[in-house]
């Protein structure tokens, strides 16, 4: 092993120390700004009903057993009937979920705000600390680490002989972006904590089609067999007062 | 639905701070949490924070939800004048609020009135089309003007938009119950049994609507005169209904389940067993009845309910032989 290299305490405390501090000032200034441009959402009448829908005509499916013959043909050819059953969805008007989008300009805007108050202080940052701390060792982790570890901790330094417990700055400031969760989360109250990862999953969620999801749970609804289970009760009941008399 | 855990939970905490033992604010957001309804409880330990500048500032911004919370129950409690401070002090804080806007149409409505706060209401709709509590306190208001019809009018426009909330179902079904209108009362349960199959409170009602109006009369009697489970003798148990063989086997096959679902231990639906089998019996009389598929099913109710006499209420166990006698003879 090399001999150790001696770090520069200017560099703790011009370097280290700021860095965090901007990141975590810029965290909470993301917070408020977000806060400030989140406008309310007025959610769409026609949306929540076929949620509700849904959720009715899956009870249905659920508990078909437990409700007479009638009373499930009736149900049945409420939700599925090809006129105006609430599961029916008539073809052409399912419009999907892209058309959607450009169709209602707020639900652009509000992916944009969103957008908007999570890149651009991210570039920016990433910028400044380019520009200014890029290129030199900012750290020393403690304990030794394999070399797996060196594009995580030695990003900005083409170095291999460096020993890899060194941090680079521009690799304390990636640390610092997905782990200061804790710290915001502790600062801002349990749900307020901007997490960008999750933020990205939910982005890559987007695009759910409810007419779809009628369509299907109408086929499931029309193909199940209706079975009456409370014959089978009475045997039940029987048997609950058997044991319970003798 | 709370759990088991979470009510021994509460009444634990409950206890704990009814006797000084501190733990009110950690009370009172499980009491929020699962939506229990103590209103002297938390009005009381409530105040007691809120009257307490240093516990009040300790709070942060939850302050707010508790005035909020202790404005209902201040209300529920008819403190109007607790209540009244509370949503003043909110309407400082947030003066462009709808959720204090609600608050302020709940307080007219414990007034009493009942124009104001429909009006109040309306005005809020008009922003929030979907806000399902305005819907609510809507069909509260014209539920409390003793407004069956309107009631019901509300109560299914709300549900064709929000036709997955099984409590306005319960409640839509309670007011067809105590209107008589046994039908679209009947299918109101069907449509909470689907929702919560293992209610056997569901079945039960679902039972007593469709059961046939000579058995359940006879309940209903039957209920009164032995005055035990006082807990059933409430507005459901007189039940005229809608009668004929198809139904009283309905309503048999749900008594059952009842049975099954509470492991035999309904008085109720033990004493519906019986008089919808001797009702059967006694509508199929002379006929060759091929629904025979559990013929024991009345005499072991008999003889659970006698069981459960002997053990609970000895005294008015001759009331009831003589009552599980006549049933069978009639």
């Amino acid at each position: 092993m090399a001999e150790d290299l001696v770090l520069d305490t200017a560099i703790r405390d011009w370097v280290l120390i700021p860095l965090s501090v901007v990141m975590v000032l810029i965290g909470i200034l993301r917070y408020f700004v977000s806060k400030l441009m989140r406008s309310s959402q007025v959610p769409d009448p026609k949306i929540v009903k076929e949620g509700q829908v849904i959720v009715r005509a899956r009870n249905l499916r659920a508990g078909a057993n437990f409700i007479s013959p009638k009373s499930f043909r009736a149900r049945r050819v409420y939700f599925c009937n090809e006129e105006n059953g609430l599961l029916h969805v008539p073809k052409g008007q399912a419009q999907n979920a892209q058309a959607q989008m450009f169709s209602d300009p707020n639900m652009a805007m509000d992916m944009m705000k969103k957008n908007l108050s999570m890149i651009i202080p991210q570039t920016l940052t990433f910028a400044w600390v380019n520009f200014f701390f890029s290129g030199f060792v900012a750290a020393k982790i403690p304990f030794p680490l394999t070399q797996r570890f060196r594009s995580m901790l030695q990003n900005g330094i083409d170095l291999s002989t460096v020993d890899v417990s060194y941090v680079s700055s521009r690799s304390w400031y990636f640390l610092n972006l997905f782990g200061l969760r804790g710290l915001f989360s502790l600062i801002l109250g349990e749900e307020n904590a901007t997490d960008d990862t999750q933020r990205m999953m939910q982005m890559s969620g987007f695009g759910f089609d409810p007419s779809k999801s009628l369509g299907a749970e109408k086929d499931s609804l029309d193909i199940i067999q209706h079975e009456w289970a409370l014959p089978k009760f009475e045997q039940r009941a029987e048997t609950v007062l058997k044991d319970l008399v003798g | 639905m709370v759990t088991k855990t979470e009510e021994t939970q509460l009444n634990r905490l409950e206890n704990q701070v009814d006797n000084g033992g501190g733990g009110a604010w950690e009370y009172l957001c499980l009491v929020k949490k699962l939506k229990v309804r103590r209103p002297d409880k938390v009005l009381r330990h409530g105040l007691s924070i809120l009257n307490d500048p240093k516990k009040r500032s300790a709070l942060g911004p939850d302050v707010w939800t508790l005035y909020e919370q202790v404005s209902i129950a201040a209300m529920d409690c008819q403190c109007l004048d607790v209540a009244k401070d509370c949503i003043k002090v909110l309407q400082k804080q947030f003066p462009e609020s709808k959720r204090v806007g609600r608050l302020e149409g709940i307080l007219l409505e414990a007034k009493g009135l009942w124009a104001e706060a429909e009006k109040a209401y309306s005005s809020l709709l008009e922003d929030n089309p979907l806000d399902p509590v305005l819907h609510k306190r809507r069909v509260a208001i014209a539920k409390a003007q003793g407004n069956f019809p309107t009631a019901i009018e509300w109560l299914n426009k709300y549900l064709e938009t929000f036709m997955a909330d099984h409590d306005a179902w319960r409640e839509l079904a309670e007011i067809y119950v105590s209107l008589q209108m046994y039908k679209q009362a009947a299918f109101c349960y069907e449509e909470l049994i689907l929702s919560q199959p293992t209610v056997p409170l569901y079945h039960l009602a679902y039972a007593d609507v469709s059961a046939s109006s000579i058995g359940v009369i006879t309940i209903a009697r039957l209920m009164r005169n032995f005055h035990l489970y006082s807990g059933f003798c409430g507005r459901d148990t007189v039940l005229y209904t809608l009668g004929g063989v198809e139904n009283t086997l309905l309503a048999k096959k749900y008594y059952a389940s009842t049975i099954d679902l509470t492991g035999g231990k309904n008085t109720k639906a033990l004493f519906g067993i019986c008089l919808c089998s001797s009702a059967i019996a006694q509508l199929t009389k002379g006929r060759n009845k091929e629904d025979k598929e559990s013929p024991e099913l009345q005499s072991l109710a008999a003889a659970a309910l006698e069981k459960d006499y002997k053990q609970r209420a000895p005294a008015k166990l001759p009331l009831l032989t003589s009552a599980l006698k006549s049933l069978k003879t009639s």
